[in-house]
């Protein structure tokens, strides 16, 4: 394929993907059966009495009993509520899903939770062994393939025996 | 999502046992599966820039985590796959069954209502039950993979 024909393909299909997450953004808060940050910031009290899954960070711990704060698209602040029946370990600054009947005073009672991070630690680990995943895999990927510039893309290297193994050019 | 380095061995591990079977996928192809793997995860651009600030950029409701579904790799995959100067098609279909092993690892995760996430997108919208069994943060998973993998690699410099 030549530069300019993949370069206009690349294009189409970067548009098409752009066109795909602002059908996703406009479709999710009905699609998803729970509240979403943004819904609770318009409205919390439509949510009241209901059964729902939020996720929050957790701002205080005292036995059984956490605060979080469910968090909009903004990551701005949408709603406090105060879970009971906590029974995993958990630090103000971890993340939790809780899913449970909310009070008209914003307190759940969970009847599960899942502890996605414990702290804040927990959040900065998941980060660091990404960012060494994603090096592993740029490393290994450039260690296979090189880029040419003049052709506006990467090639394999040759200086191995598998190009003699490789399928003759499909594209 | 597990961490990406689980997400990035699993492809290792996996493409690497089926290079075994497969004689064109070749240790190149496996780097282009490892790639793929992470493409998912390319919505966690949002900590750089948030969907509300895309949105009020743009006009227009928009979410990244639309990459992190069916729909969003098959369009990543394809545009990788035109990022190569030659041998699309191939890519295309390693990018994509990376990228797969990453969505199905993804759903097995634990959610507190017992469903998966919206990852089927945009074939149905449906949340399939999850066996919740494990969160992300987990250094279980990644320990279990790390050794999953590090077999592979050892049983590959041993035996071939």
């Amino acid at each position: 394929m030549r530069p300019a024909v993949r370069v206009a393909v690349a294009t189409l299909l970067l548009t098409t993907l752009a066109g795909l997450c602002v059908h996703y953004g406009a479709t999710y808060d009905e699609r998803w059966p729970h509240p979403t940050g943004d819904q609770l910031q318009d409205d919390p009290s439509q949510f009241t009495g209901q059964q729902v899954l939020l996720f929050g960070e957790v701002q205080t711990v005292r036995d059984d009993t956490i605060v979080i704060h469910v968090h909009d698209d903004a990551d701005d602040v949408a709603a406090e509520l105060e879970v009971t029946n906590v029974d995993k370990s958990v630090e103000p600054g971890g993340m939790v899903q809780v899913y449970g009947v909310v009070n008209p005073d914003w307190t759940m009672t969970a009847e599960k939770t899942v502890v996605v991070n414990r702290s804040d630690g927990a959040s900065t680990y998941k980060y660091v062994v990404s960012l060494a995943g994603v090096l592993l895999a740029i490393g290994y990927f450039c260690k296979h393939w090189q880029i040419l510039p003049q052709k506006l893309g990467f090639e394999p290297r040759t200086d191995r025996t598998e190009r003699e193994t490789d399928r003759p050019n499909d594209g | 999502m597990a961490d990406l380095l689980t997400h990035v061995l699993a492809a290792y591990a996996l493409f690497t046992v089926a290079s075994w079977r497969f004689e064109w996928l070749t240790k190149r192809w496996v780097a282009i599966a490892m790639i793929g793997a992470l493409l998912p995860d390319l919505n966690r651009l949002g900590l750089l820039v948030t969907d509300a600030t895309l949105e009020s950029m743009l006009g227009v409701p928009f979410s990244l985590d639309a990459m992190q579904t069916i729909g969003g790799v098959c369009l990543l995959a394809g545009i990788g796959a035109v990022v190569l100067t030659e041998r699309h098609r191939q890519a295309f279909g390693v990018l994509l069954a990376g990228a797969l092993s990453h969505l199905l690892i993804d759903g097995l995760k634990a959610y507190a209502d017992g469903a998966a996430g919206t990852w089927l997108y945009p074939i149905t919208w449906y949340r399939h039950p999850t066996p919740n069994l494990y969160v992300s943060s987990d250094p279980t998973v990644l320990l279990l993979t790390g050794i999953i993998a590090g077999s592979v690699f050892l049983s590959e410099r041993d035996w071939l």
